[in-house]
């Protein structure tokens, strides 16, 4: 009896272990997107869903796959964790190469385990801290492009802007800004400290980096310093928002607040709106919450921490703030969940040269989706392409590139971050798990 | 556990058993503090120190239960009473329970409420009685003599 009795505790112990195991996601990111996700309800789990694929970079001559009509090329490899790209005006490519200034303290066993696990996908490699200049080899098309460093000891940098002749780089704390003279392959001259950025635990440390048109104003999306306020709301002051930095004093101030994790900021080509990709919260379902690209309205508030998709409270927070909830703006167009969005680039569509992208991808977003760790099946890992009409997202998002991780979802090659153009036309994405830096063009053959 | 003299007892194993037993019982006691100031206070900070309390308490736990189950269910078979059986049954339900809580306790912020704190009353209500009827028990055993 006595026996008996042990085997049944030991029985629900470990049924109730596995039954908070699961939670496999029954949608698909696809049917997650668009202006309407359906959104199914809350739950908490006694273990998170998690699933996270192991590095294992890529194989000589192996790269992602790509749609149809298109053709991809590794031009630059054996970078330090490239998370940013950003095009010059005299076609030069810059790559940041970064990662996380590791200033977050361990303070829950939570963290302990979660770090060591999602450690092995590659995702959290040390960052180069610096900047490196990719210059197309003269000539012959194709080849990897000449890398010159470009600047280096910087903080975990992750935007640059250019505006005239000044560059400005988001380090995880602080804008900094060098002199620049176009051509030149490499700054020497320190970096001066232009402006301040919130800079404690950096739970999500990346500062995206925006110009307005006109260079007088620099936006910058900063991440909260929680998943869900865990690390307490005073170390969330001037988080979570996308900050207006004036360029001539430095002075700055929240343009818009709720946005959790907001990575990418870029400019709608037809309206000049300011568009944002943001990662939503994580921990209440593998179908909870999707990622969202979405418009920025000037003081706008988009829910995070109290609450998602407009009204969804999130009771995970205390204190609640009805007051808020109820100010809370819809995102406009949802990714799916737990995509990861990390990069944002609008295609242009002014004068394309003939190798550019096909014409159906000249008009809309494309998003970088670095993947997801808290999800199975694995979503993300992928460069999408979201379709614009009359400044408005149309349509479910459309895998332009893929094949980062193998088919069993055991082994990562690569992960894409970063978004830019080239000259060219063609898109550039930086893969930060797999050290390389991708072109992808209209397969013109 | 019962006091009686046992000849087949090993006195490190007892030692052992003496000096890491009473660890975890204050760590589940302290986590219940934390929580009831995490519930009063919404500071986050108790809610983090009640998670490593429960995750340490756990580690400590190991060992003794151990010695434990091999003294009620083996060597000592023949000498255990109906209390050392009890005592080792509350502590397993304690156990369990405090497994449990340390997954709630994972949870962001205040999803690891409310419970989180019913699993540490229930941990720490499980070990207070076995405590109490073991100490009666070795009362009783003495006889009343000093």
């Amino acid at each position: 009896m006595k026996n008996s009795l042990r085997r049944g505790a030991f029985a629900l112990a470990l049924a109730a272990v596995l039954g908070g195991c699961s939670g496999k996601a029954s949608l698909e990111p696809a049917q997650q997107s668009g202006s309407a996700p359906p959104l199914p309800k809350a739950q908490n789990f006694l273990v998170p869903p998690m699933q996270v694929p192991d590095k294992a970079g890529w194989a000589q001559g192996q790269s992602p796959k790509v749609a149809a009509g298109l053709k991809i090329e590794r031009i630059a490899s054996g970078l330090m964790h490239p998370r940013q790209l950003y095009a010059l005006p005299n076609g030069d490519v810059l790559v940041v190469e970064s990662n996380g200034p590791g200033s977050e303290p361990v303070t829950t066993p939570k963290q302990l385990v979660a770090g060591m696990i999602k450690g092995n996908s590659g995702k959290g490699d040390k960052g180069g801290n610096r900047i490196t200049l990719l210059r197309k080899a003269g000539g012959a098309a194709g080849g990897e492009w000449t890398k010159h460093v470009f600047i280096e000891h910087l903080h975990s940098p992750f935007g640059v802007q250019l505006i005239g002749d000044s560059l400005y780089v988001a380090n995880t704390d602080a804008i900094v800004k060098f002199p620049y003279q176009s051509g030149e392959t490499q700054i020497s001259a320190s970096g001066v400290a232009f402006a301040d950025l919130p800079g404690t635990i950096n739970h999500h440390w990346t500062k995206a980096l925006l110009a307005s048109k006109d260079g007088a104003k620099l936006y910058v999306g900063v991440g909260s310093n929680s998943n869900i306020t865990e690390n307490g709301l005073e170390v969330e002051y001037r988080r979570a928002a996308v900050l207006e930095v004036d360029v001539a004093t430095g002075s700055s101030r929240i343009y818009a607040s709720g946005i959790r994790n907001p990575t990418g900021l870029q400019w709608e080509p037809q309206t000049g709106k300011l568009w944002a990709i943001a990662n939503e919260r994580d921990e209440i379902g593998a179908d909870l919450v999707p990622d969202y690209l979405t418009s920025l309205q000037e003081g706008g508030f988009y829910g995070w921490p109290y609450s998602y998709y407009g009204q969804n409270v999130d009771d995970r927070v205390v204190p609640q703030r009805p007051d808020l909830v109820a100010k809370a703006i819809k995102p406009d167009y949802a990714l799916g969940s737990h995509v990861a969005a990390l990069g944002l680039w609008f295609s242009e569509t002014n004068a394309l040269p003939e190798n550019a992208l096909p014409e159906k991808y000249r008009h809309g977003a494309f998003v970088a989706e670095h993947g997801s760790w808290d999800r199975s099946p694995l979503s993300g890992y992928a460069v999408v392409h979201v379709a614009f009409e009359d400044g408005k997202p149309v349509g479910a998002p459309e895998p332009v590139v893929t094949g980062f991780y193998s088919d069993d979802e055991k082994q990562l090659y690569g992960a894409p971050v970063g978004l830019a153009q080239d000259q060219d036309g063609a898109l550039l994405i930086a893969d930060d798990v797999g050290d390389t830096v991708w072109r992808v063009s209209g397969d013109t053959r | 556990m019962s006091s009686r003299a046992e000849p087949r007892r090993s006195a490190i194993a007892s030692g052992l058993y003496g000096l890491l037993n009473p660890i975890p019982f204050g760590c589940f006691v302290a986590a219940l503090i934390f929580d009831t100031l995490y519930l009063r206070s919404g500071v986050a900070l108790w809610n983090k120190g009640a998670a490593w309390l429960i995750v340490f308490g756990l580690l400590f736990a190991v060992i003794p239960r151990l010695i434990n189950l091999v003294q009620v269910w083996i060597t000592s078979r023949v000498f255990a009473t109906r209390i050392d059986r009890l005592d080792f049954l509350l502590n397993l339900f304690a156990v369990v329970a405090a497994i449990f809580n340390a997954f709630v306790h994972s949870r962001d912020a205040d999803a690891v409420m409310p419970a989180g704190e019913w699993l540490s009353v229930c941990t720490v209500v499980f070990l207070s009685i076995s405590h109490l009827l073991v100490a009666v028990q070795s009362t009783r055993l003495k006889g009343g003599r000093p």
